[in-house]
């Protein structure tokens, strides 16, 4: 205890996990010959990119001490929306804001029901999950939206200053988000919710409408990840994102945000995608089948967080509490 | 001065009602500016409830506020707030998981002038904090997490929180509860600093003597109704324990001193990195052996690395002669040592459970005698401690969260004193506990070493300590430095060695 008086805490804050990137890294690097090049970490990268997104609206939500099981069904609902759009002429920027429009709506229905209705947020999510899932077979009638122009596939395909589109996106939402969980009261609030809901009220904090706010910009950050991913594979499938949400919620888990919210954050997040897609690429380059790949990236994830959990009862051992 | 005498505070018939329990009955108050104003009651008698509803947390059901002569309405946290109300709350209010400043600043955090969103000037709130924590004494630094703080240091992050504002009506719901007597001189400075620029002090506490220390007068109350009002200096305790229960209590220390038995905890040369350095006792049954220091002498460490929360580095227990091979809380309960921990709110309480179901929950053997629930036993003895305890709850079945915080406390306490155990380790078990029950625990703990069970007991109070143990250990700086038997007990001695200047006369 003694020693707190001197040691700054700011020094403190690298997420553990870091060294798990790098170590995933270094392996590949050393046991493969291709890994460790240029093209190689951009292609990772774009790879990355949609679950990055997909995970921080994940994130978010975890960090209230909530979830949101419905991002998946979100991403394949904007996917279709968008596309539908833009076949029937609308235009391209159009259709894509009205996408994000239709993300935000979702997280909306969400969050009210969850803040100012207090249903239980698993309910809600699972039902939303299943019920936008619905939607969006029924508006295709269960066919994929098929290939679309160019001006679309700019997002997810395009580059620009020699890196692709979709990498930039997910770096500046990286940049905009991380700046908005440390630096704005927004943020703070949101922390705050997730630590203990009693204590933000008794400091007069509106919880409801930090919790209703935060369910908006997952749902919006959903909506973005599914317009991007559409245009990435150029089309649309009502079944796109399905499977996205426990990827998002492995990469928030291995970033070192827990279920009870709180603590952890965007950068965590961004490095638990960033394993999860450097562990598909390695393997791949290892010459694994994909089903044996996922086999194995589940193990390498529940191995992670074990070794995470055992880490944090050590010290809690240790140190008491 | 004559603004000395001006009333800023005036409380009108406030009633509150929750589900089967009227909190509060027509309960007014008044408060000087620049005064001390206790309030009093056992636990349940509604004061919190009452503060609560001063500083915006509840609505009120009926009565009204008046602030400077005029009636105001508030409605939220933050309409009390700009009325310079602020609070020290009894529960734990600070987030673990966010630093010192963070916390300090929560909901109000100094803002950036830009447009669209609010941005946090993080150099102003941490300097603002640096400077709020200097001119309260407090040695921590700004930048650490609540999670490694100490209780006391907790408590003294909460001060500087609620003073992180103008305030003028300072709200102080038993901010000594966790605190010795160090950092109480350090509170009653701040406290004198306050009066003397005029800001007026309600506090609330179950430490009675703090009442002649500070107090300027005492507001009473009893079963949620006002009992009256008084000026410190022309009462004695006895009339104010009276008027809080309604009767007198004779005698709070009534210890009986039996013939030690054979020995029943031994340890030796217990060390944990640097909280605890070679630390050796013994308890024998039929003993109560005390253990006294500063908030951070190691007392708790020790508690916890017996009953095996903690992994020592070095040294062994031995329980009735027979040495521990394994040292984990489950190896401890199964060789009957029982601890009452400290922190009771996060350690000892499932609080979304009922008061039953918490009681039993250390003794489910008892109420599963054969894997089945047997439910009028675990009504029956609820209902005893209830009694015993004499808790405050409509019923057994009421959610322990919805208990008045001394109400909680004695819930953990019946808990551990149904589980029998053999060595029994209280840490400070009447923390935020009214007189009351005090009495009932002592008389309790006194009924427990009768029967032969060895009794260590925590405390930082040093009448209670004194008044109760046969032996008492002083821990300074992680080492016991000095053992007292109960025929030489000196409290100036005592208490030096706890500060670190002890010398032994004769
Ligand atoms: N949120 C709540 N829901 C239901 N009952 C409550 C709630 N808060 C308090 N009570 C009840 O109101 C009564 C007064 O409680 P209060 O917390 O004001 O007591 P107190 O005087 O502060 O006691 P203590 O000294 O133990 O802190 C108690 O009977 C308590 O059980
Ligand atoms: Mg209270």
């Amino acid at each position: 205890m003694v020693n707190l008086i001197n040691s700054k805490n700011k020094f403190k804050k690298v997420p553990g996990i870091l060294f798990g990137l790098i170590a995933v890294v270094v392996i590949f690097s050393v046991t493969t010959r291709y890994f460790f090049t240029l093209n190689n970490f951009i292609n990772i990268l774009e790879q990355a990119s949609i679950l990055v997104i997909a995970s921080f609206a994940m994130t978010l939500t975890i960090l209230l001490g909530k979830i949101d099981m419905s991002i998946g069904s979100i991403m394949s609902l904007t996917g279709v929306v968008t596309g539908l759009m833009i076949h029937n002429g609308m235009p391209v920027w159009i259709s894509v804001f009205l996408g994000v429009v239709a993300g935000a709506l979702l997280g909306m229905f969400n969050g009210y029901l969850i803040s100012y209705q207090g249903f239980d947020f698993w309910i809600v999510t699972f039902s939303s999950m299943g019920i936008i899932q619905s939607l969006a077979l029924v508006i295709t009638n269960g066919a994929t939206v098929p290939g679309f122009g160019n001006d679309f596939r700019f997002l997810g395909d395009g580059s620009l200053f020699g890196l692709p589109v979709i990498v930039l996106i997910a770096s500046g939402i990286t940049i905009l988000l991380v700046f908005l969980t440390l630096r704005t009261t927004f943020g703070s609030n949101l922390y705050s919710v997730g630590g203990s809901e009693q204590i933000s009220k008794y400091a007069g904090i509106n919880t409801e409408a930090i919790v209703f706010k935060t369910y908006i910009l997952s749902g919006i950050l959903a909506g973005i990840a599914g317009i991007v991913l559409a245009s990435k594979v150029n089309s649309a499938s009502p079944i796109a994102g399905s499977g996205y949400e426990f990827d998002a919620i492995a990469a928030t888990l291995i970033g070192g945000t827990p279920f009870e919210g709180g603590r952890g954050g965007i950068v965590g997040t961004l490095i638990g995608a960033l394993i999860i897609a450097i562990l598909m690429n390695g393997l791949n380059l290892y010459g694994f089948t994909p089903p044996i790949q996922f086999t194995l990236i589940g193990f390498i994830i529940v191995l992670i967080i074990i070794i995470d959990v055992l880490n944090e009862k050590y010290k809690a051992k240790k140190w008491g509490k | 001065m004559s603004i000395k005498n001006d009333i800023i505070l005036r409380l009108e018939n406030i009633t509150k009602e929750f589900p089967g329990v009227l909190a509060l009955d027509r309960v007014s108050l008044e408060v000087k500016q620049g005064e001390v104003h206790v309030l009093l009651g056992e636990n349940g008698a509604g004061k919190s409830t009452l503060m609560k509803i001063l500083c915006g947390v509840y609505k009120k059901d009926g009565g009204k506020i008046f602030i400077d002569n005029k009636e105001v309405t508030i409605n939220g946290v933050k309409d009390a707030e700009k009325l310079g109300i602020g609070i020290i709350h009894q529960e734990f209010n600070l987030l673990p998981f966010r630093d010192i400043a963070q916390n300090i600043f929560l909901g109000k955090e100094p803002r950036k002038n830009i447009k669209l969103v609010d941005v946090i000037d993080r150099s102003v709130m941490y300097k603002k904090c640096r400077e709020l924590l200097d001119s309260l004494e407090i040695n921590i630094n700004e930048y650490a997490l609540v999670k490694d703080l100490g209780v006391a240091q907790k408590q003294m992050v909460e001060i500087a929180k609620a003073l992180s504002s103008e305030v003028k009506i300072l709200i102080m719901d038993e901010p000594t509860a966790t605190l010795t007597k160090n950092e109480i001189d350090k509170l009653f400075n701040i406290i004198k600093q306050l009066k003397a620029k005029g800001v007026s002090i309600i506090y609330i506490s179950h430490r009675l003597e703090e009442i002649k220390m500070i107090g300027d007068r005492v507001t009473v109350l009893r079963d949620g109704k006002y009992i009256g009002t008084v000026e410190v200096c022309d009462t004695s305790t006895d009339e104010l324990v009276k008027m809080m229960v309604g009767r007198k209590i004779e005698n709070l220390y009534n210890r009986t001193y039996n013939k030690i038995g054979k020995e029943a905890l031994r340890v030796e040369g217990l060390t944990l990195d640097k909280r605890i350095r070679d630390v050796s006792f013994k308890i024998h049954e039929g003993e109560i052996v005390g253990f006294y220091g500063l908030v951070g002498a190691g007392r708790t460490e020790v508690a916890k690395t017996v009953f095996g929360e903690y992994k020592p580095d070095k040294g062994s227990i031995f329980v009735f002669g027979r040495k521990l091979s394994k040292l984990t809380p489950t190896e401890a309960v199964k060789n009957k040592i029982g601890l009452l921990p400290e922190d009771r709110k996060e350690e000892g309480l499932t609080i979304k459970m009922s008061v039953k179901q918490n009681i039993v929950q250390a003794s489910l053997k008892k109420v599963f005698p054969s894997g089945i629930l047997k439910e009028d036993l675990e009504l029956e003895i609820s209902k005893k401690y209830i009694k015993e305890l004499n808790i405050a709850t409509p019923d057994a079945h009421k959610i322990v969260k919805n208990l008045s915080g001394g109400n909680q406390q004695k819930v953990v306490l019946a808990k551990w004193l149904l589980t029998e155990s053999d060595i029994i380790i209280f840490d400070e078990p009447t923390r935020g506990i009214d007189v009351g029950a005090k009495a009932e625990i002592y008389e309790i703990m006194d009924e427990l070493a009768k029967k032969g069970r060895a009794i260590m007991m925590i405390s930082s109070d040093i009448k209670e300590i004194m008044g109760l143990t046969d032996r008492i250990y002083v821990m300074y700086q992680g080492k016991i430095i000095a053992e007292f038997d109960h025929q030489n007990y000196n409290q100036e001695e005592i208490i030096s060695f706890a500060i670190g200047k002890g010398e032994k006369h004769g």
